[in-house]
């Protein structure tokens, strides 16, 4: 009798495995791979072709001479430009100018932002007092602040670092507080249901789960950042300031030189874009792909 | 054959008890909007006792559990738990979405501070035990609802018996508290999670607490079922299994138990 329920027992075991590979492989989602030629051909020749119009555009208009050679330069002229200031290598000692300030301007953001977030995220009094205006803040244009810095520290480096501040600062640390509200609260609490101390849950489960909404709030810092900073190297000019992308564009106007305000434009855009691309896009996607919440190609 | 046939008729268990609940009161708020959730509750869980917590929606089940887990302290009376802190199970599987499924089986074992070959050693057998050996690479949303439920209840294995022994066979049963953890399942998985769930009971003696408002679950599973009545929580009835219990009177038996409890409320 033993014997013969063990055999039913071991039929019916066999057979629930195999239910249980079925359900496995019937529910398992299946993660379609985007072959390289389409990523290409969605996410590359898009924009070129865009870029190509664009350029094209500019040309007839500037051939129908609607509007005089001083106001409308023609694209040749503008790429001349460019290319010009590369040759002679006043580009790139323009563009490192700018860069590193925005690159020191964002990593004190970041320093400063960080634990105000973490402050604001954790501690409710302190979110009833600053919170609303850390979100305010982010809302005020930072080059308000431009004219106060400059009569706060004169035309220095201070000045420009004031309003770089100003304006990643909020960001920054408003992502980390809506990166650590949309954790779900049940993770905390398997933590501690796992035995996790305040410090490892923090450590091991907040700051992780809050990454993607903290990331974004980089993401916009840095664009605050470098935003913030071309203001300031507008408006407040002088020798002792060095010569950025900024005080470049601003020389242009003031020589009434449309080639070179254009090629200061196309270089800000070229620079944020770029930074864009290379260190934020890459970490974000790998952050999201992660957590299988990433959208798109 | 009788339909508990897979269920093996165990020794008498000795020792103390692997969960105590004496005489355990809990409000929550206080005046006029204060809830009574439970009001005098006595439960002991012989240890690798199989108990499944039964009753309506709103009686206080999760408060009981999570009482037990020491996520929430009683408003009077004493919960023990033995020496070792019970694992908890949810409804949701609750993985951290950015570690891997082997990861989140070993995150219990690096907060106890184990090693970490040691600690992917015994996730690696305790991913086998539940029937996804190969699959610790994976992310959870690269799983199913089933196969993340599977690594939750690895992961409150690895939680309830830390390392446990080198082999499957000796590991330290510890406890194992589970709140509907098949509850947002599709019939077919929940089914076969709950033969799941008794084989891995089987095969490592761990004492577990089930809660669920399913009568039919409750019968399946448990060796004892309590029942539950609704604000506040005491404790109605409770019914053993065994062998010889004829199922399908049993779960009628209890059915009726329910209603009556429910339609209480509505008098
Ligand atoms: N944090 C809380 N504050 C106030 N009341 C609560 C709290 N948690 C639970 N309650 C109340 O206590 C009672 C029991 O809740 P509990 O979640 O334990 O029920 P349950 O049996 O698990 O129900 P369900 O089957 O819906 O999960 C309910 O009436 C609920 O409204
Ligand atoms: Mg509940």
């Amino acid at each position: 009798m033993a014997g013969e329920d063990r055999a039913v027992i071991t039929a019916e075991r066999d057979e629930s495995v195999d239910v249980g590979r079925g359900l496995d492989a019937l529910d398992t989602p299946t993660e379609r791979r985007v072959p390289l030629w389409r990523r290409f051909a969605t996410g590359v020749v898009p924009p070129i072709v865009a870029l190509v119009l664009f350029v094209v555009v500019w040309q007839l208009l500037w051939a129908s001479a609607i509007w005089p050679e001083f106001k409308l330069p023609a694209p040749g002229a503008v790429f001349g430009q460019i290319a010009d200031e590369f040759a002679s290598g006043q580009a790139l000692s323009i563009i490192w100018t700018s860069i590193s300030r925005a690159v020191l301007g964002f990593l004190f953001a970041l320093v400063i932002g960080t634990p105000l977030g973490l402050l604001v995220a954790t501690v409710p009094l302190v979110r009833s007092a600053i919170g609303p205006l850390l979100s305010g803040l982010q809302s005020l244009p930072s080059v308000a602040w431009v004219p106060a810095a400059v009569l706060w520290f004169g035309l220095t480096d201070g000045t420009i670092y004031f309003v770089v501040l100003m304006g990643a600062v909020p960001s920054i640390a408003n992502g980390l507080v809506s990166g650590i509200d949309q954790v779900p609260p049940l993770l905390p609490r398997v933590g501690y249901a796992m035995g996790a101390t305040r410090s490892q849950a923090a450590r091991l489960i907040m700051l992780p789960a809050a990454l993607p909404g903290f990331f974004s709030g980089l993401k916009q810092g840095w664009a605050f950042s470098w935003r913030s900073l071309m203001a300031a190297e507008i408006i407040a000019t002088s020798p002792s300031l060095g010569f950025g992308l900024g005080a470049y564009l601003n020389q242009g106007q003031s020589l009434s030189d449309m080639p070179s305000v254009m090629a200061a434009i196309i270089l800000i855009l070229i620079v944020g874009i770029g930074v864009e691309l290379i260190a934020f896009r890459p970490a974000e996607r790998r952050i999201l792909r992660a957590r299988g919440l990433a959208t798109g190609p | 054959m009788t339909a508990t046939l897979d269920r093996r008729d165990r020794a008498p268990r000795t020792g103390p008890p692997a969960v105590e609940v004496t005489d355990v009161s809990k409000v929550f708020g206080s005046g006029a909007d204060a809830v009574v959730a439970l009001d005098g509750v006595d439960l002991t869980v012989a240890p690798g006792e199989f108990v499944c917590l039964l009753g309506a929606s709103g009686c206080g089940k999760s408060t009981l559990l999570n009482l037990v887990a020491g996520l929430d302290q009683p408003t009077s009376g004493t919960v023990a738990a033995g020496s070792a802190r019970p694992a908890v199970m949810f409804q949701e599987a609750a993985l951290l979405p950015w570690l891997t499924a082997g990861r989140n089986v070993e995150l219990p074992l690096r907060l106890a501070g184990a090693g970490r070959t040691e600690r992917r050693e015994r996730a690696r057998e305790l991913l086998t035990l539940v029937r996804l050996e190969g699959l610790a690479e994976k992310r959870p949303h690269e799983l199913s609802g089933g196969m993340r439920q599977r690594v939750a209840l690895a992961r409150a294995l690895a939680a309830a018996t830390g390392m446990g022994g080198s082999g499957a066979t000796e590991i330290q049963p510890g406890v194992l508290l589970m709140d509907e953890p098949f509850g947002a399942l599709d019939a077919i998985t929940r089914d076969f999670l709950q033969a799941e769930l008794l084989r891995v009971w089987e095969a490592t003696g761990t004492t577990i607490l089930f809660v669920t408002h399913d009568v039919r679950e409750s019968v399946r599973l448990a060796e004892r079922v309590v029942l539950l009545s609704s604000r506040p929580g005491r404790v109605v009835r409770e019914w053993g299994t065994g062998s010889e219990t004829d199922v399908e009177e049993l779960h009628e038996h209890i059915t009726t138990e329910l209603r009556e409890v429910i339609s209480a409320h509505g008098r």
